[in-house]
């Protein structure tokens, strides 16, 4: 399958990366590994915009980061979601189905 | 608040405050990173020095770029956009630094003077007596139809003392000036109160060093002992650390100090600037008298106020029906002493003073408004530009907020100078003969005040034109093409508002400086019936240990008008109860012989002075008939009287008063004295009008009284060696007899009225503030449309109108375009406050013409000064203004 195209929609990194925590605590690697593999691939998170929008979330209060030991035995920055972040999520992934819905109801219409 | 929003604030502040750390932690993970990066490159099985090359080729380029995006992210977005908004404000303030530096003045002006007022409200009213539990303590009185608020005989203080479980504590006073002498050296006259030995304790306030008056010390004969204020152990012994126990001479008789309160107690509030307190040293016989009011009492109420005050008028009741002859028709009442403190006179001045200081600020703050307005409109452009490439109303207005905040926070340290410079004044100002300084503090409170007077006008303000910015119309603003804006109807009509609101403020304080200075002229240039040029004068006060009696007192005042006559430059000496410009020593009832006598109570009442020998040729007052007293009018000659002009006409019509005979009401008998002498009328200087008519002089010889005033007639100009040359006479006769307030009259007139005159500065200083400020105001505004001629044209023309409309709307005549602004709400408005402030009441009747003759003047004054200070090429304006005035 082609990688849909990198400029992911404003909005959606925000939202990828709290549903990808809702899981799991997660450091920042595994986070882009995770959305990768869900996503078959198709979406791929370059450090140059993942971080920033972890550091983002984190000073909105959405998720919370602290520094824990990794798989391989190295200390790591693992980020959780927070209570507040869970509710946004719940919100925006809410919202997007429904735009999502509309979308392809529109797009798929005869 | 829950952990993990606890949590969150704790990253948020690590992120503000632990920089280097959050660096370390940010590198450490995007090294975990790119080691993930590494290890998966190697998977694929490339060797390890080529996967680490492209692990930083993927990674390493932008590296810089989002680590700075990620550094964003640990800044609070508010502070961010205010540390922006703040540099850009300044940027835009310092490129019109003529603006700026107006805005400053402005408002440092404005709340600087406002500050200045609640700063001395403060230290006056505001801030709490230094005694311990204050809402406590009351003063008593004793209330009669003639006193509202009586002093207390003696005997009913004692009386009250035994009676007074319910109430709680009681402590009297009473004022008796006295001299102090140091051992070999002249004695001086000091501020002394007589107090009973429970005084400090009442108070919560001890001596600092030394020990209290013991219950015993208050019985005459064991009263030899003195405590002297902070204030006077400061400046009279220099804080001399041996004090206690030093004998020093009260009125001629040795006193030992025996302790020295704290500067706490300086409060000059309730009791003054006392120098000594001495116990109260009462006889026997004084203590069973009912007869004199004497003593002040003040208590310390153990129960509520209304307990305390139930208590005290019930005394009252039992005294006046046990002892009708003295206390019939009296009740005893309680005032709280917090409440009372300055009295009501103080209260309502600075009622005025700090409403007038409010006109001062409003002017400062319509001027600030036009400013920003003027401002505004020649950015409208910038905003039309900013407003079209998206930025919200937030992100428009925001650097306007911030600009006023700027100007706001270096207004307020502007103002903060002024009030300080303006307190340092204005405690020079009413700082008393002997130094009794009003002490003005710049407390928080005060600070406080500047800078939320500075900040609420400079906010308001300068939001009120940004919300003109917001309703720009912003496509025709683009197409225009102007520099300017074309301003909309209404903020010309607001803009005109402000001009004339703030002119016609401007002219009220005018009118009212005016009306002041006039009047306090007219206080001090009263010569009515006396001439003080050429005069000194100063009080003398003979204590009763030394001279007990008629013929001491006489034998001493003979001796000493002698000696002062024949110093060189002296024309005349004279010894009296008092000066005719202080007044009249008190009122008595007098009856005339040969007529019937009228109902007890309804008797002629005439204020009376007792004079010595030459007195009416010394201080200037005309001798109308008949003749003055002389060295016959012993005590053993027959008792004569000179009585006024206006007491003449009114007993004796057009008949001659020269012969009759009047008798004093009240003695035990009638004692018949003849009018030897008719005199000018006199008044004195103070504003209170007084309901004593009638004058009565009679010889000192005849009646002597311990309280002297001596007058000198000067050959020629007074001097100071005539002065010292005085005092040295008088010290040469008794060293233990201090010359008070000995300096030339017309001085000492202008010194009763100082106070008044430091009032009317501050008026005057108020109106030409304002003044200033509004004619700052219009200039700015002319001088900064004015690069866009037909724009400020009109703009001229129409605030021109404004003003002269404003004028008229104020004039209350309603007179069309004929603005004077000395009628209606101002003339009404001054009558008011001048009869508030007790000023000749022909000066506030006259206020109508006088205002509107000064309002004219400084009519004429604010054009010039508005048009000497306006750019070249202006005269249209000022033809607009003719217009729209006249």
């Amino acid at each position: 399958m082609d990688k849909v195209r990198n400029e992911l929609l404003q909005g959606t990194l925000d939202l990828l990366i709290l549903k990808a925590l809702s899981a799991a605590e997660l450091h920042g690697w595994d986070i882009s590994k995770r959305i990768a593999i869900v996503s078959n691939e198709r979406l791929s998170l370059k450090q140059g915009s993942l971080y920033p929008a972890l550091h983002r979330l984190e000073s909105r209060g959405w998720i919370e980061a602290e520094w824990g030991v990794s798989d391989a035995g190295r200390s790591a920055k693992f980020y959780r979601i927070t209570r507040r972040g869970r509710k946004e999520l719940e919100v925006e992934t809410a919202h997007w189905l429904s735009f999502a819905e509309a979308m392809s109801s529109v797009l798929r219409m005869e | 608040m829950n952990a993990e929003r606890l949590r969150w604030l704790k990253t948020k502040c690590r992120r503000l405050f632990r920089r280097d750390q959050q660096e370390k932690a940010l590198d450490a993970e995007l090294q975990f990173h790119l080691d993930h990066l590494v290890a998966q490159f190697r998977a694929d099985g490339i060797s390890e020095r080529d996967a680490r090359l492209a692990a930083q080729r993927e990674f390493g380029a932008e590296a810089s770029a989002y680590r700075e995006e990620i550094r964003d992210t640990w800044r609070p977005p508010e502070l961010a956009d205010l540390w922006r908004s703040l540099r850009f404000a300044m940027r835009s303030l310092a490129r019109s630094p003529g603006f700026t530096v107006l805005a400053v003045i402005t408002l440092a002006l404005g709340v600087g003077v406002n500050t200045a007022m609640f700063s001395a409200l403060n230290s006056i009213i505001l801030r709490p007596l230094p005694y311990r539990d204050t809402a406590q303590l009351e003063e008593i009185f004793r209330t009669t139809a003639q006193e509202p608020r009586g002093k207390i005989s003696v005997a009913d203080y004692v009386d009250l003392q035994s009676q007074m479980d319910g109430y709680g504590a009681i402590a009297a006073f009473t004022r008796a000036d006295a001299s102090l002498a140091e051992p070999g050296q002249p004695a001086e006259f000091v501020e002394s109160v007589r107090i009973s030995a429970n005084l400090f304790d009442l108070l919560g306030v001890p001596p600092q060093v030394g020990r209290d008056f013991q219950a015993g010390e208050v019985r005459e004969g064991s009263d030899h002992v003195l405590i002297i204020s902070s204030r006077c152990w400061q400046k009279r012994f220099g804080g001399a650390s041996d004090i206690i126990g030093r004998v020093v001479r009260i009125n001629g008789q040795p006193n030992e100090i025996i302790g020295v309160l704290p500067p706490t107690f300086n409060d000059w509030r309730f009791l003054g600037w006392v120098d000594v307190f001495r116990p109260l040293g009462l006889t026997g016989e004084e203590s069973a008298d009912r007869k004199p009011q004497l003593l002040q009492l003040i208590g310390r109420r153990a129960g509520t106020s209304a307990q305390a005050a139930g208590y005290i008028a019930r005394f009252g009741e039992r005294l006046a029906k046990d002892f009708p002859a003295d206390n019939a028709g009296s009740t005893w009442e309680t005032v709280s002493l917090e409440e009372d403190k300055v009295g009501n006179s103080p209260k309502s001045v600075f009622g005025m003073l700090i409403g007038l200081s409010g006109f001062v600020l409003i002017i400062a703050c319509s001027n600030l408004a036009n400013l920003l307005l003027a401002r505004t409109m020649a950015r409208a452009r910038e905003f039309a530009v900013r407003s079209a490439l998206g930025a919200s109303r937030r992100q428009l207005l925001r650097p306007l907020v911030v600009e006023s905040l700027v100007l706001a926070l270096a207004g307020g340290v502007g103002a903060v100078l002024v009030a300080m410079w303006a307190t340092d004044w204005l405690s020079a100002a009413s700082t008393g003969d002997n130094g009794e300084a009003v002490p003005f503090m710049l407390d928080w409170r005060v600070l406080a005040w500047a800078f939320v007077a500075s900040l609420g006008t400079a906010v308001a303000f300068g939001l009120a034109p940004a919300l003109f910015a917001m309703r720009l119309d912003l496509n025709g603003t683009l197409k225009s093409g102007a520099r300017g804006a074309t301003a909309g109807r209404g903020h010309q009509r607001f803009r005109s508002v402000l001009i004339g609101g703030q002119f016609a403020l401007a002219m009220i304080l005018l009118t009212g400086a005016g009306l002041f200075i006039r009047g306090l002229d007219d206080l001090n240039n009263r010569r009515a019936g006396w001439q003080s040029d050429q005069m000194i004068r100063g009080t003398i006060l003979l204590p009763a240990a030394t001279y007990p009696g008629a013929t001491e007192i006489n034998a001493f005042q003979r001796l000493a008008l002698e000696r002062l006559r024949a110093l060189p430059g002296v024309a005349s000496a004279s010894v009296s109860y008092t000066m005719p410009f202080l007044g009249f020593a008190g009122a008595r009832r007098y009856v005339v012989e040969g007529r019937e006598i009228p109902k007890a109570g309804q008797e002629p009442t005439a204020d009376i002075n007792g004079v010595s020998p030459r007195y009416f040729e010394t201080v200037g007052t005309r001798l109308l008939a008949g003749r003055v007293f002389d060295a016959h009018d012993t005590p053993d000659a027959p008792r004569v009287f000179i009585i006024s002009e206006t007491m003449a006409r009114g007993l004796f019509g057009k008949e001659n008063a020269l012969g009759h005979r009047l008798a004093r009401v009240g003695g035990d008998t009638m004692e018949w004295g003849q009018i030897v002498g008719v005199a000018a009328d006199t008044r004195s200087i103070f504003p209170d009008p007084h309901p004593v008519t009638f004058q009565l002089y009679q010889p000192m010889a005849q009646e002597p009284r311990p309280y002297n005033e001596i007058a000198v007639r000067t050959a020629g100009a007074t001097s100071a060696a005539l002065v010292d040359a005085i005092r040295t006479t008088m010290t040469a006769l008794n060293p233990d007899l201090p010359v008070r307030d000995l300096q030339p009259a017309d001085r000492r007139i202008a010194r009763r009225n100082y106070q008044l005159g430091v009032l009317s500065n501050m008026l005057n200083g108020f109106a030409v503030l304002g003044l200033a400020l509004a004619s700052l105001g219009i200039y700015g505004v002319i001088a900064r449309t004015m690069r866009n001629a037909p724009v400020s044209l009109r703009f001229g023309s129409r605030s021109v109108r404004g003003f002269g409309i404003s004028l008229t709307w104020f004039n209350g005549e309603g007179e069309a375009g004929r603005g004077r602004c000395g009628g209606g709400f101002a003339r009404s408005f001054w009558d008011h406050a001048l009869a508030e402030l007790a000023l000749p009441k022909h000066a506030a009747q006259r206020s109508a013409s006088v205002g509107r003759g000064h309002a004219f003047a400084h009519r004429g004054r604010a054009r010039r000064l508005l048009f000497a200070g306006a750019p070249r090429g202006t005269d249209q304006p000022d033809r607009c203004l003719a217009r729209g005035v006249d």
